[in-house]
């Protein structure tokens, strides 16, 4: 996303690796039940991430929401698909990277017939024929999964404005998704920059769209928003990591008086 | 699993095999058994949902539902954590029958919303030694569908819910995270905990339709 620079990256990394906004009190070492927590959590920063928090908060209530309900209402569901499935098929590219990176061919294949097929008989992307008729479901990788599964820590839990939950080295890996994009490189001139604007703005819209139930869920029903995020954020990044997500339409386990599953 | 992480659930099946020496925590349950038990609750909870009773019974009805086929005790205690140790008996008591409200509470606020609700079974499968993970589709009218996965558990010879998960995420364990910064910022009084969460159950009430 052009809008979130680098630069504004380093200097929110920068900003969190000084601790200007305070660090969460480290347990002393004789109530170990309350450092395990502290390890648990992952959030060092907390005070800082508790304020970007707020601000993120915000925007969303009066910016980003408003917009995804509105969104939601005025756009028929068939364009919103439509929409959702060009952009997912913009991303294909970064996801093939991703699988080839992670020494994962099989995945690499599907992404690369995903490509193929969607981009020719799916108009551009804007059906997901793969999906539908030829058995080959979309999944998702960026380079924090990449460097996760090359041993790399995830780093502070990082929350940061407009991006939402994320952590060091997911928020470099996020960077490295932009720039590494071949669509962002691809041109140049008036027409090109704002029809990356136009995909950033659309990306936006769409996630949001997207998490509407989840995210009103969070807000209407969690004691503390900012945990309960934090901790879906790290077992959901866990999950995608071991890409214990995606998964084909498998067989039913026959009920009880059948042939024993498994 | 984190080393620690291993720990705390270790700890937390001894604290339950020394609360009640003589049933075993978890014994083994079967797939197959497992998938019969959630497709039998799925149907009854979704017959009950989708139902044109006032809510009042309606929720009557999911209350009964939940407390048969969810191991209530032994999952609030898990979420409440190294807390439970700290907290007095009577504040382990009101935890204990405030949890079991909450969930209560929480599906029958939402009746309207899950409306013409329809689920399926996918497949299940081994998850540790203990326990079953079952796989559900839940789908609504004019919502995406999605995937949710049921832990199962045989608790005093009985089936019994003792997670749920969505999208990679633990019910129980957002949950316990969610419950611990909550005493935390509190200063570390479980009272705290229970205000809150009475007031939420007030809250979820007033929402129910």
């Amino acid at each position: 996303m052009r809008f979130i620079s680098t630069r504004h990256l380093l200097a929110f990394a920068a900003l969190a690796l000084a601790g200007l906004g305070g660090c969460a009190t480290r347990p002393p070492a004789d109530d170990p039940d309350a450092l395990a927590e502290y390890h648990q959590t992952n959030d060092p920063v907390e005070p800082l991430n508790r304020t970007m928090y707020s601000v993120h908060q915000g925007l969303d209530e009066y910016l980003l929401r408003p917009v995804a309900v509105g969104y939601r209402a005025v756009v028929p569901t068939p364009v919103r698909m439509g929409l959702r499935n060009f952009l997912g098929n913009l991303r294909t590219p970064v996801v093939l990277a991703n699988d080839i990176l992670q020494g994962e061919p099989r995945r690499a294949g599907d992404t690369a017939g995903r490509f193929l097929v969607n981009s020719t008989l799916g108009i551009g992307g804007l059906i997901d024929v793969a999906r539908d008729h030829f058995d080959l479901p979309p999944h998702n990788e960026d380079y924090g999964q990449t460097f996760a599964t090359w041993g790399i820590g995830e780093g502070p839990y990082l929350f940061v404005p407009l991006i939402g939950p994320s952590n060091a080295r997911d928020l470099v890996g996020f960077g490295i998704g932009i720039v590494a994009d071949p669509f962002f490189w691809f041109g140049q001139g008036v027409v090109v920059e704002a029809l990356g604007y136009s995909r950033v703005g659309a990306t936006a819209v769409d996630t949001r769209e997207g998490l509407i139930e989840t995210l009103d869920d969070v807000q209407r029903t969690s004691l503390d928003p900012y945990a309960t995020l934090r901790s879906g954020y790290r077992q959901r990044r866990a999950a995608e990591i071991g890409n214990r997500l995606d998964r084909r339409p498998g067989p039913v386990t026959p009920p009880a008086g059948a042939a024993p599953a498994r | 699993m984190t080393t620690i992480e291993r720990r705390v659930v270790l700890a937390a099946a001894l604290g339950l095999t020394v609360a009640l020496p003589t049933a075993p925590a978890f014994a083994a349950i079967d797939a197959a058994r497992a998938a019969t038990f959630i497709q039998g609750t799925g149907t009854d909870l979704v017959g009950a949902i989708n139902s044109s009773a006032p809510v009042q019974q309606r929720r009557e009805r999911v209350a009964g539902l939940l407390r048969r086929a969810v191991d209530i005790e032994s999952v609030g205690r898990f979420i409440l954590g190294r807390f439970w140790r700290t907290a007095t008996p009577a504040e382990q008591q009101e935890y204990t029958r405030l949890f079991e409200e909450t969930l209560i509470h929480n599906l029958a606020s939402r009746f309207g919303e899950y409306q013409g609700v329809k689920f399926t079974l996918g497949r299940s499968q081994a998850n540790t030694e203990d326990d079953v993970m079952v796989s559900t589709t839940i789908e609504r009218p004019n919502t995406a569908a999605f995937t949710l996965d049921w832990r199962v558990a045989e608790v005093g010879g009985q089936p019994r819910i003792i997670d749920m998960i969505a999208e990679g995420t633990s019910l129980r364990l957002t949950q316990r995270s969610e419950y611990a910064s909550v005493i935390q910022r509190n200063n570390g009084q479980v009272s705290a905990l229970l205000a809150a969460m009475r007031q939420q159950i007030t809250q979820m009430r007033a929402n129910e339709r």
